[in-house]
């Protein structure tokens, strides 16, 4: 015994130490958790190990974007019980240094899927968290991002995002199509066919409906469309610009940049299109409004400096305020859902970088370094942020840590990918 | 101890999770220290037992359903340019609805004006351009409905572009209405970076693309 556990001190890569309980998150000596993703088990004969794997696979790889932990995807199939705390052999796990496991279990009947995950502390030989599904075979996909969410939140509190999606435009076919696919790029689907120019996707707070700029009718107006058919319904048509439409958070309203009154000015709108409201009064250009999480402030790009900066204004257009105060050329703001921060984008030299800083200004923090970055949308735990990026590694839609570590191509095929937009469900 | 949620994917029904919520903040540091402290006294204390007794897990289930997908009806992938069947529309705007589609000449009667990098203002090149345009439209095109379309090079935000490109296309239909063209015979539309006259991305083909051109919409 005693030898046992002196090999496990030299085998694990532990180097912690704790005073009085409490480890301090921040101290260099820390490591980060270990989590192994076990493939789940199948109840039915004969077993699908390539869709097995594929949950584990998912798991895995939400878990490292997350930065959390580390997480491997593994198989190593127990013959039965995957699920008993009793009969679980931690040894393995342990002597392999991880320091969380979870362990599935699934049966496909007629169509009908089951599928138990449970997440546990290694060390301690305890449950953390459980969970069962019943779906079909089509929804494994995303019924495994949700386990990841529920890891999250089991950690941390706060659940993960990794159920939602990113809308974005893209030129597989020709011209500016917009499309919509998971989080991770999987399953892109297109919705709009209509040969023209489309721009600047923006879902509505329940994930159901998007709006859109299109110069289908030879203008650019303002479409809205529910994601559950196809029927593009005209929400603004004015003369001139109707362009950079966004959502209210509470779904009532829509703000857009219209010209029909001279320049591109800030208005809101009903989400039907009505009773517009005029923000801005400045022969300036203004536009691309973003809603703070409270529906009280507004972000939005104006030029009455001179060039582009980002500015915040009351909801009613009232207490105009300038944000930026570094760079000379600020667009794209992107108010995060926890409210903390704004992300934009700055052109310095022609290319373009990511940005964040706090509303009132301060704490200004660069998050990309390579490449020309845009359009930044921050997912709905505030904990990522997509963007637009050409770079070395290839032009797409990019997600990264909301502090700029973990950057990664989501998207994957042929053509350009331009403003892409976080789905808040 | 936790319960084991079981979530139904496939029906409409909001989850329960809210209420199960009994998990904090403290908590992760506690599981982190317990994670680690037990390392330790693995490690370190090779008298003692470092394993615990293992209790038998037996949650109880609770049902609960989770939202599924929102279900996506995505259109069918098809070649550019081909026309969609028209979908109903409501036309909730203010602006009389276009009656059918406009079809847009590219007149080559007009020459093409152009721009300094991100501005609107009219050099005197382009004031000399738009005064010949001016008289041919006054001399052969006095009737005729002309759209003013203003673009941008490629550099710079798309969405500023398209205001910009605006801004240039208005200040050309403004100048026009000085040099006595009549102001209803004449729009504005831009286009932003979106329809570059000439691809690459140097300075020869930026220059080309900042402009503004002319149409005879019928």
């Amino acid at each position: 015994m005693k030898i046992f556990l002196l090999l496990l001190l030299l085998l694990s890569p532990v180097s912690l130490y704790a005073q009085s309980g409490y480890i301090e998150v921040a101290a260099p000596v820390n490591r980060q958790l270990k989590l192994a993703v076990d493939s789940p088990r199948s109840l039915d004969l004969p077993p699908d190990a390539e869709s097995a794997r594929m949950v584990s696979d998912v798991i895995a790889y939400d878990m490292n974007m997350s930065g959390v932990v580390i997480a491997e995807s593994r198989s190593q199939q127990p013959a039965a019980k995957a699920l008993s705390l009793v009969d679980i052999d931690f040894v393995p796990w342990l002597s392999a240094g991880f320091d969380l496991l979870v362990r599935s279990e699934y049966s496909l009947k007629n169509g009908r899927l089951t599928i138990e995950f449970r997440l546990f502390d290694v060390i301690n030989r305890k449950l953390i968290t459980a969970k069962r599904y019943l779906g079909t075979a089509k929804e494994l996909r995303r019924i495994s991002h949700s386990f990841s969410d529920e890891i999250l939140r089991a950690l941390t509190g706060q659940k993960g995002p990794f159920t939602t999606r990113i809308a974005y435009v893209s030129t597989q076919t020709g011209n500016k199509e917009i499309f919509v696919m998971d989080w991770d790029g999987h399953n892109p689907l297109p919705l709009t066919k209509n040969g023209s120019i489309n721009l600047n996707p923006d879902f509505s707070p329940d994930g159901r409906e998007i709006i859109f700029t299109s110069y289908k009718r030879r203008n650019p107006d303002l479409y809205r469309r529910s994601l559950s058919n196809t029927v593009e319904v005209a929400t603004s048509r004015r003369k001139g610009l109707n362009i950079t439409g966004k959502w209210s958070p509470d779904g009532s309203k829509i703000a857009l940049a219209l010209s029909k009154d001279g320049d591109a000015e800030i208005y809101t709108l009903d989400k039907d299109g009505g009773h517009p409201t005029r923000l801005t009064t400045n022969p300036a250009l203004d536009l691309y409004p973003s809603w703070s999480p409270d529906g009280t402030q507004l972000a939005f790009v104006s030029d009455r400096l001179g060039k582009p900066q980002i500015f915040v204004m009351n909801a009613d257009g009232s207490g105009v305020r300038r944000l930026t105060t570094s760079g000379s050329y600020n667009v794209n703001p992107s108010w995060s859902p926890k409210g903390d921060r704004i992300a934009y984008s700055r052109m310095t030299g022609g290319e373009f970088s990511i940005f964040t800083v706090a509303p009132d200004g301060t704490s200004d923090v660069q998050l990309t370094f390579d490449g020309s970055n845009e359009n930044p949308s921050w997912s709905a735990d505030s904990r990522f942020i997509s963007f637009s990026s050409k770079r070395s590694s290839g032009n797409g839609v990019y997600v990264m840590r909301a502090d700029g570590a973990g950057q990664t191509k989501v998207s994957h095929g042929k053509g350009m990918y331009y403003q892409p937009v976080w789905s808040a469900r | 101890m936790y319960n084991l949620h079981v979530f139904d994917f496939s029906r409409h029904f909001a989850s329960f999770y809210a209420g199960q919520e009994i998990f904090m903040k403290k908590s992760m540091v506690a599981l982190l220290a317990g994670i680690s402290m037990s390392a330790l006294i693995a490690g370190g204390c090779a008298n003692k037992e470092a394993v615990k007794k293992e209790e038998a897990v037996v949650p109880p289930v609770a049902v609960e359903k989770a939202e599924p997908a929102t279900p996506i009806e995505a259109v069918e992938q098809a070649p550019p340019v081909e026309q969609v069947k028209p979908a109903q529309e409501e036309v909730v705007s203010s602006v009389a609805p276009t009656a059918g589609e406009k079809s847009a000449v590219a007149e080559s009667s007009f020459e093409i004006v152009y721009f300094d990098f991100d501005k609107s203002d009219l050099r005197q090149d382009a004031r000399d351009v738009l005064s010949k345009n001016a008289e041919t439209i006054l001399k052969s095109f006095a009737g005729a409905k002309i759209q003013i379309e203003g673009h941008c090079d490629e550099r710079g935000s798309a969405e500023y572009n398209l205001a910009l490109g605006e801004h240039r296309a208005k200040s050309v239909l403004k100048y026009l209405t000085t040099l006595g063209v009549k102001a209803e015979n004449l729009s504005a539309i831009s286009y932003g970076e979106e329809k570059p006259a000439v691809k690459g991305s140097d300075e020869g083909a930026w220059a080309k693309n900042r402009r503004a051109e002319f149409v005879i919409i019928k």
